[in-house]
């Protein structure tokens, strides 16, 4: 009953007009990052950081949190109309969005897709509701070495189940917690990683700088590089017969729903996972459990409703750990505890008892953002039809002036402006050869945290790692870092697993 | 363009494999410069943590090094070109153009820049006219400049072209009524628009 009363206050804030019209404006942004192709939630999010400087946290992460949402619900659009994903997110819906286009039946498509994202959102932000106050209120407990446990974990979940080439995810993770420690030790006092005695430096590297640089100039050259400009969009006639007809269609489409809402929530908690291993392993559970399995690939609305409600209900999900535990579920959460930090908020169980009205205020956006992000999805569909027919030519140069002022404004230096062109740079290059960035850029909001609990834990210890690895003492600890243990020789199990049961790589 | 073609994905993997072992060297040599030693009694010193995760990160280069000795990965078995000419071309000229914005920030400032860029690149990959560019170059920069500077109050750096803004500052921070600085925002964002049109009429 206290929860129910704390989400209505939450309901409330969020419709204050301030913050509704922030959420509005949110989710029309939100859905643009995600329609246009090569910019997603995260590098929405990146870029739109650093104007929110201006507004009072709650009202900030109300507009980034819609933003977010929108994206989720935007990458949709480009998946269908252009067979190109708007985001990672909607890879997934390319594989049934686009056939359906091609088959003249676009606008069931983009319902499915919306429907579909509506669907999983309610389902996530019921499922968020229900459980970040228990979850919040366990981490209570949680002390330097289980706060230094869970970071650990969530890096060792990049490993185990990340799937990339594992020295090389571990050399991202490692490269944005060494980018972390450059500046001022923070209990010694000393300078650290000062390179060429250049000022800037020590004050840091802000994760802003890294984040805007892989996720804005980086994923702009990739994009340059994978278009070069050039777009096929589908045709689409939208009228309310066509809309009918395409609600008819979402009759068959409950289980792919069902999978999706719930497999995306509890995928979208995971730290290395996020939406888009959400969307694509619900699309091909939905797949393997139907009864029309032959028919996905050709174009069914359940192969678009699968992933749309997975990806909108596991950003929902990435969203609890950030809350509760402090602990980001995906990159843009990611980016969205390093901007709470920004903010003056410490992430982590205390925001539920400290700042409620930042935290249910969130909570209640979600449910706002919602409706208003499925409303804006499907009457704004021709809007956004142009605005796909924009050439990337003048879009690519106005992202590139919010990435160089995004980078100049937080720290109001050019020296990062510097690093961020260089981080862009190396990570385009990196990207292009399979290196993952996203856990460089959570290691780099996590490092400095990670630091101050490890170095407080070991302080409690008199310098002994056992502390981490006692079941009497501090048992929640113990078994995190035994799981995380786990997560990180999971790969090393992988080739055994192949050889004992005889599977190839390719078709295991 | 051979160059281009030549340098296939196999070659930038060992290549970019290299240059982060040398980077994580360099990262343990600098981190030695403070205490990387740690005891009960001493605590941590404040090189300890960069030192091991630079030799983390060298171990970790050292053996995607291995796995393309051994051909275990699959960008060392790729003998594609690394980038297609034609991509090429769009990322290296967005790439310099933008070294040559941050360069020409320190001095021109942000907005004169900013005209620079915009106009260079539209006209190099757009095939919008002159009149489109023009307005698009400098009404981009205008709007930046009300954003940042006037909504968000965050000063952007405006080097040697400083002085030029004190008039507009007098006139931001003067005892002007809301409506009429209100009407001389629009007029100047839609400033560029006129302008355009009117030479456009004059060379007519």
């Amino acid at each position: 009953m206290e929860t129910f009363g704390l989400l209505l206050d939450g309901v409330f804030t969020s419709l204050q007009w301030f913050n509704l019209a922030l959420l509005i404006f949110g989710c029309l942004i939100g859905l643009f990052v995600g329609a246009m192709p090569g910019l997603g939630s995260v590098n929405g999010v990146a870029i739109l950081i650093p104007i929110t400087f201006i507004v009072p946290p709650t009202a900030a992460i109300i507009f980034l949190a819609a933003v977010y949402y929108g994206a989720m619900y935007g990458g949709a659009i480009s998946s269908v109309m252009l067979g190109i994903p708007g985001a990672s997110t909607a890879v997934a819906t390319v594989f049934d969005g686009r056939p359906l286009a091609v088959k003249g039946e676009a606008m069931t498509a983009l319902t499915a897709a919306a429907v579909g994202s509506f669907v999983g959102g309610t389902v996530s932000v019921i499922l968020f509701t229900l459980f970040a106050p228990p979850l919040a209120e366990v981490a209570l407990r949680f002390n330097a070495p289980e706060t230094f446990a869970l970071m650990v974990m969530a890096f060792a979940t990049f490993v185990g189940l990340g799937g990339d080439d594992v020295p090389k995810t571990i050399f991202s993770i490692l490269i944005g917690l060494a980018l972390s420690t450059i500046g001022l030790d923070l209990i010694t006092g000393k300078p650290r990683l000062i390179f060429f005695n250049i000022p800037g430096f020590l004050h840091g590297i802000n994760f802003l700088v890294l984040a805007i640089g892989i996720y804005g100039i980086g994923e702009m050259l990739w994009t340059l590089e994978e278009t070069k400009g050039k777009v096929q969009m589908s045709k689409l006639s939208v009228n309310m017969k066509e809309v009918g007809r395409a609600f008819g269609a979402l009759k068959k489409t409950l289980m792919a729903m069902n999978i999706g809402s719930f497999l995306g929530f509890f995928v979208g908690i995971l730290p290395a996972a996020g939406a888009t291993p959400a969307s694509l392993m619900s699309y091909g559970i939905t797949k393997q459990l139907s009864k029309n399995s032959k028919e996905f690939g050709t174009g069914v609305p359940a192969g678009v409703v699968a992933p749309e409600c997975a990806n909108n209900s596991a950003s929902t999900g990435s969203m609890l750990p950030m809350l509760t535990l402090g602990i980001p579920g995906s990159p843009t959460t990611a980016i969205l505890l390093g901007g709470m930090i920004l903010w003056g908020l410490t992430p982590g169980p205390l925001l539920f008892t400290q700042e409620p009205e930042f935290v249910w205020g969130l909570i209640g956006s979600l449910y706002i953002a919602n409706f208003f992000t499925l409303v804006l999805n499907i009457a704004l569909i021709p809007a956004f039809l142009m605005v796909l027919r924009i050439p990337f030519a003048i879009l690519a140069p106005v992202i590139f002036v919010l990435c160089v002022t995004g980078g100049y404004a937080p720290t109001q230096s050019l020296h990062d402006v510097w690093l961020m062109l260089l981080f862009g740079f190396g990570g385009y290059v990196l990207r292009k050869l399979d290196y993952p960035v996203a856990p460089a850029v959570l290691s780099i909001v996590l490092g400095p945290l990670a630091e101050n609990a490890l170095r407080q834990s070991l302080i409690l210890s008199d310098g002994s790692m056992g502390i981490f690895f006692d079941f009497a003492s501090k048992p929640i600890a113990a078994i995190i870092m035994y799981i995380a243990i786990v997560l990180l020789i999971m790969p090393a199990f992988g080739p055994i697993y192949r050889k004992i049961f005889k599977k190839s790589p390719s078709k295991a | 363009m051979s160059i281009v073609n030549k340098f296939t994905v196999r070659r930038a993997e060992i290549t970019v494999a290299v240059v982060l072992a040398l980077c994580s060297i360099a990262l343990m040599t600098k981190s030695a410069q403070n205490r990387i030693t740690w005891s009960a009694e001493e605590n941590m010193g404040a090189g300890f943590l960069p030192f091991y995760l630079s030799l983390g990160m060298l171990i970790c280069t050292v053996l995607t090094i291995v796995k393309f000795i051994l051909k275990k990965s699959p960008q060392s078995k790729d003998t594609s070109a690394f980038i297609d000419p034609e991509a090429f071309k769009f990322v290296s000229v967005t790439l310099i153009s933008l070294i040559v914005l941050v360069f020409t920030i320190g001095y021109l400032g942000i907005y004169f820049s900013l005209i620079f860029f915009l106009a260079f690149y539209l006209r190099y990959f757009s095939e919008k006219s002159i009149s489109f560019i023009t307005i698009f170059s400098l009404t981009t920069p205008i709007l930046t400049f009300l954003f940042f500077e006037w909504l968000l109050k965050i000063p952007l750096p405006q080097g040697i072209s400083e002085p030029l803004f004190y008039p507009v500052y007098d006139f931001m921070y003067g005892k002007i009524t809301m409506p009429i600085k209100m009407i001389f925002i629009v007029l100047t964002i839609f400033l560029p628009t006129a302008l355009v049109l009117l030479i456009n009429r004059f060379i007519k």
